[in-house]
């Protein structure tokens, strides 16, 4: 078992992160679905007291990645910032701050639907923002899970876990990798986020993550 | 000494009573006498038996002739009647204004419930009635007016009618506050309370009344009570395991055939849909005579069932707690409590629904839905002799009911901290309040907490220039007075008819999650109704009428109740006395063929021994214990006996409960014969163990969502919120994950976690149970197939889980198990040949993709679920 979990879609050999991305060698580049950032100031803007920690949280994770994986390009599948109420000074002076620390990176920011109601990241943050659907090799990048005439179909928006059920009537639900035929799904990256089950008549084959691995599910 | 009222006057009461040619109560001529003196005190008395007089005739001889008054100008405000239940407002209302009426005084009467209309208010908001009737949550929002002290200043006397409702929740709680704020600006204010039998009545006296003292008076009227049971013909065709008991329906249907009218009670809001659909297919003919009434319905349908029931022209009615309280229907002549009664007191109370007409008795008739029902039911018959009531009590301190408090004062006019806080010491759960507590709670609802003290852009409460704290922003003041109270209900959708051009009538709600597991086109009954979904919009589920047979019945997540430590402890008297030979009633002979198959293959238990199962199955090693000490109990120890277990050896268990007993089974191998005693009988510091078990498991995360609802975490939203208020609304799961993981040290991760001690597992009883199992000679019997105690918990499917084992060790054998299996490998009750079980039809569930304008995923399950909810 390793950290990581190579595996062939549309011809391209992508691996399969434990900590919920996808990194693709041939383009160098790394996928991130559904960051959702600023959520928790988004909260506290609101009135809800949410304590303070997540957006370090997804920006060490994130360079922890970027150090381990030798990356050119950068992708986010959409829901960069959360709401309008997102864009507060804090938390994009962080952001600021990591786009100074990874200043040779080419970021790209595939427009999801948290991001049509946050608004574009400020101009400084570097960030190249564009419509679904981003056509790069075999694969169409986009936010939303809907089908792509030519292309193979890699989205997030859903946050997808799955629930093992095992012996002695035991359950585990766990953020997932949904590989299909012609779409697959990413788990949700942001810390502040939840999952939602997907449908187990679907015909994905599922990768789980948890503990440090990723997981195969062997499925009918 | 006579006090404002002269004594001209004083026999106001008196001669009302004879002007109707009724003879005064001695509880009652108490009550009169006491209020005259100024005191306050507590009125302990069956419902219907003149309560309401008692103390509303004790405050017109007081005060009625004190005040100026006249027609168009009557007494200011002087009572306040706090009422837990808004249905009840509009009847105690015309109660109290009959002697009015009769007597020519010019007081009037208001309401201030949930359900007051806006030009109601506005004319409350200009001057505030004589009498005002009004719920806990409805008169903490008057306190939040600016102008609370002032509208209050007349105020003489306040009654708390059912305060065996209130006492021991957290709406109690909240009263408790209120209540310290009123006397602060009133010491001499004069309080009663009204209350149904309770075991503590002391304690319920002091809660009140707490700083001061006061009368306790016991209404000596009691009613006489018959308790039978409606047993099935043969015990050998009645179920081992299930909670509907539709095999009753036929003797149920004679039973309310032969009397005038019946109050149905059920023990969820799901059996009784059930249960009134099962009487309507048996009888068309009752179509129109019987109803159905629970707290999910429409306002408007239940109106209409009392007012039927008040009249005497309905049949039956089926119906949940909803009908526990209120006034009373003369016509009811038999009330049937369909499965167990779950308590002593609750039985009185649902007893006394029935014969309020002169000269009847009161009757019960319990009605089981399986087989260990019947000995339930013979143990309730001894404990309702013995007169073995339950105690409530108090919660000590809850955090988030404090914080909610600040912020209502701050609205309030404004508070001072120390003023405050010597107000809130006033109050009896509150009067310990430690000073660490109080400055939490102040920089909670200022800063969202210590951790949070760097954000400015979170203030909920801010001090002004002069040092008095308010709420500076008005949109989180209107938030705030949206959210008040402490009921905690999930998010529900409004169930209507489906109409072009506009919505049609209203039905009542459901929960989301249910909502949400149902396709357009599917049918499911609800309000009695087989109903077709047609879309679900704006929070509303649009519905037509559906004719055919399949249809899923909605589940509520109400609590489930557990069995009193009372009838528990009557219950093991009764397997004792049956384990010595002793078939003495009507239901244990009837049961001695079933109790010789649980001896046959087991034993039974006994007050002298502590009876332990253990079995192997395809599914894994499984254990069954009985301490019957009621299921939140089972669960505590449960995760207390999975925990000390796992300490010894890397495990996962699945655990069930119910009242009787417990099950944890394991998929990999456990040496019961060897894990067990010691298990049970380690010295080792109980609490501590218990707080180590409650981290490895599951059951603070659910308690957070109470108390993230009540403290201003979560908002339930405005009514008819749109979309984008939803993308502030996080599930409480998440919360308490990014709360554990970065604010480690909040107070209210503390206060889930007493709560979850105190209530879910009732620390205190489980202590009790445990030293009682420790003294209890442990009789460990290997089974070969599930006896009929074991059964129940064997098909239980609501599971909790605890593991000591790695994540990556888990999640490997669950995968590898996923690999190996050939065919549907999954558990598979298979009920033997002797066994008869029954069961709900499984409907297969499919969970959805698609998210706008339809259904979506079970909020619900997401809700439970560690890994927290989303909305995409």
């Amino acid at each position: 078992m390793s950290d990581y979990l190579p595996i062939e879609l549309a011809g391209s050999e992508l691996w399969l992160l434990a900590d919920k991305a996808i990194y693709w060698p041939e383009q160098r580049a790394l996928l991130i679905a559904d960051i959702h950032f600023g959520k928790a100031a988004a909260y506290r803007r609101l009135g809800q007291p949410v304590p303070h920690g997540t957006t370090e949280n997804n920006l060490r994770r994130l360079d922890a990645l970027l150090a381990r994986y030798a990356c050119r390009q950068l992708i986010f599948l959409g829901d960069f910032l959360h709401a309008p109420e997102s864009q507060v000074p804090a938390t994009l002076a962080r952001l600021a701050e990591w786009r100074a620390r990874q200043a040779q990176l080419a970021v790209t920011l595939i427009r999801g639907n948290h991001d049509r109601r946050a608004g574009d990241p400020p101009a400084a943050l570097a960030i190249t923002v564009i419509d679904e659907p981003l056509l790069q090799g075999p694969f169409a990048l986009q936010h939303e899970p809907a089908p792509h005439p030519t292309h193979h179909v890699i989205a997030g928006h859903l946050h997808p876990a799955f629930r093992l059920q095992g012996r002695g009537r035991q359950s585990l639900r766990l953020p997932c990798f949904c590989i299909g035929e012609r779409l697959s799904l990413l788990p949700a990256f942001g810390s502040f986020t939840g999952a939602m089950d997907i449908a187990t008549e679907d015909r994905w084959r599922i990768y789980l993550v948890g503990d440090g691995n990723v997981w195969p599910l062997a499925r009918g | 000494m006579t006090g404002p009222a002269s004594t001209e006057t004083a026999e106001l009461a008196e001669r009302w009573f004879a002007s109707r040619a009724w003879q005064p109560f001695p509880f009652q001529q108490q009550v009169w006498a006491a209020v005259r003196h100024g005191e306050s005190g507590l009125l302990h008395a069956t419902t219907g038996s003149g309560k309401t007089y008692a103390v509303w005739l004790g405050a017109l001889n007081r005060f009625a002739h004190a005040l100026p008054a006249s027609a168009d100008r009557p007494a200011p405000l002087t009572l306040l009647w706090i009422t837990p239940m808004r249905a009840l407002a509009a009847d105690t209302a015309r109660a109290l204004q009959l002697p009015l009426d009769e007597l020519g005084l010019h007081w009037s009467i208001g309401l201030r419930t949930g359900d007051t209309g806006s030009a109601e208010r506005a004319r409350q908001s200009r001057r505030l009635p004589s009498a005002l009737i009004t719920t806990p949550e409805s008169l903490t929002l008057l306190l939040t007016r600016a102008d609370a002290r002032q509208a209050f200043a007349g105020l003489r006397m306040l009654v708390v009618d059912e305060w065996h409702e209130l006492l021991g929740n957290k709406r109690g709680v909240q009263l408790q506050l209120a209540l310290a704020r009123l006397r602060r600006w009133n010491p001499g204010l004069i309080v009663w309370g009204l209350s149904a039998t309770l075991g503590n009545q002391p304690h319920a006296l002091e809660v009140l009344l707490h700083p001061g003292s006061g009368r306790l008076v016991e209404g000596q009227v009691s009613k006489p009570l018959l308790l039978d049971t409606l047993l099935p013909e043969a015990i050998e065709r009645f179920p081992w395991a299930g909670h509907l008991g539709l095999r009753m329906l036929p003797p149920v249907i004679a039973e309310i055939d032969a009397a005038s009218t019946t109050l149905v009670f059920t023990n969820t809001r799901s059996q009784s849909e059930r249960w009134y659909q099962a009487l309507l297919d048996a009888r068309p003919d009752w179509a129109g005579l019987i109803a159905l009434h629970h707290g999910s319905l429409a306002r408007e349908v239940r109106d209409w069932v009392e007012q039927g029931l008040k009249h005497g022209a309905l049949k039956a009615v089926v119906c949940t707690s909803s009908l526990d309280l209120g006034v009373d229907f003369l016509p009811v002549e038999r009330v049937l409590q369909i499965g167990s009664p779950k308590g002593v007191a609750r039985l009185l109370q649902r007893a006394g629904r029935s014969g309020h007409a002169p000269g009847r008795t009161s009757r019960v008739t319990l009605v089981p839905t399986h087989s260990l029902e019947v000995l339930e039911a013979a143990a309730a018959q001894r404990a309702v002799a013995e007169r073995r009531i339950e105690v409530r009590c108090a919660p000590q301190r809850p955090l988030d009911v404090l914080v909610q408090h600040l912020v209502s004062m701050a609205l309030g006019g404004g508070f001072r901290p120390d003023e405050l806080l010597a107000e809130v010491r006033t109050a009896w759960s509150y009067r310990d309040l430690p000073d660490g507590h109080w400055q939490w709670a102040l920089a909670f609802v200022r800063h969202g907490g210590h951790s949070l003290t760097a954000y400015p852009d979170y203030q909920r409460v801010e001090p002004d220039a002069t040092g008095l704290w308010k709420v500076p922003s008005r949109r989180l003041a209107l938030r705030h007075r949206m959210s008040i109270g402490t009921i905690v209900s999930d998010a529900s959708l409004t169930v209507k008819f489906w109409a072009r051009g506009g919505a049609g009538r209203s039905l009542g709600s459901v929960e989301e999650g249910f909502i949400a597991r149902l396709r357009p086109g599917d049918n499911f009954l609800f309000a009695g109704r087989l109903l077709e979904l047609v879309r679900v919009e704006n929070m509303t589920a649009y519905v037509n009428r559906a004719s055919g047979r399949k249809a899923a019945v909605p589940r509520w997540n109400g609590g489930r109740m557990p069995l009193s430590s009372e009838l528990a402890d009557a219950l093991v008297e009764q397997f004792g006395a049956a384990a010595r030979g002793e078939f003495v009633s009507r239901e244990m002979r009837l049961l001695q063929p079933l109790l010789q198959v649980q001896q046959d293959w087991s034993a039974l238990p006994s007050e002298s021994s502590l009876l332990a199962e253990v079995l192997k199955s395809r599914e894994g090693w499984h254990l069954f214990l009985y301490p019957f000490g009621g299921r939140h109990v089972h669960l505590g120890l449960a995760s207390l006996l999975a925990w000390r277990i796992a300490q010894r050896q890397p495990v996962t268990f699945s655990i069930a409960v119910n009242d009787y007993g417990l099950e944890l089974l394991s998929a990999t191998e456990v040496d019961w014969l060897q894990a067990l005693a010691p298990a049970l009988s380690s010295r080792d510091d109980l609490l501590h163990d218990v707080l180590a078990s409650l981290n490895a498991g599951e059951l603070a995360r659910r308690r957070f969502r109470e108390i993230a609802r009540i403290a201003g975490l979560v908002f339930s939203g405005y009514p008819g919120a749109q979309k984008s208020a939803r993308q502030v609304q996080a599930s409480s799961a998440l919360f308490f994950d990014v709360f554990r993981q970065y604010d480690p040290d909040n107070l209210l991760l503390d206060q889930a976690q007493e709560e979850v001690l105190r209530q879910e597992l009732d620390i205190g009883r489980l202590e009790r149970t445990l030293a009682r199992m420790q003294r209890q000679r442990l009789d460990l019997h290997r089974i070969r197939r599930p006896t009929p105690l074991a059964f129940p918990l064997l098909v239980e499917r609501f599971r909790e889980s605890l593991s000591s084992e790695k994540l990556a060790d888990r999640i490997r054998r669950m995968v590898a198990e996923l690999d190996n299996a050939a065919g549907p490998g999954g558990y598979q009750a298979a009920p033997q040949n002797a066994i008869a079980v029954e069961r709900e039809p499984e409907r297969p569930r499919k969970p959805r993709q698609r998210k706008t304008g339809t259904p979506r995923k079970a909020k619900k399950q997401i809700d439970a679920d560690p890994s927290g909810g989303h909305r995409p």
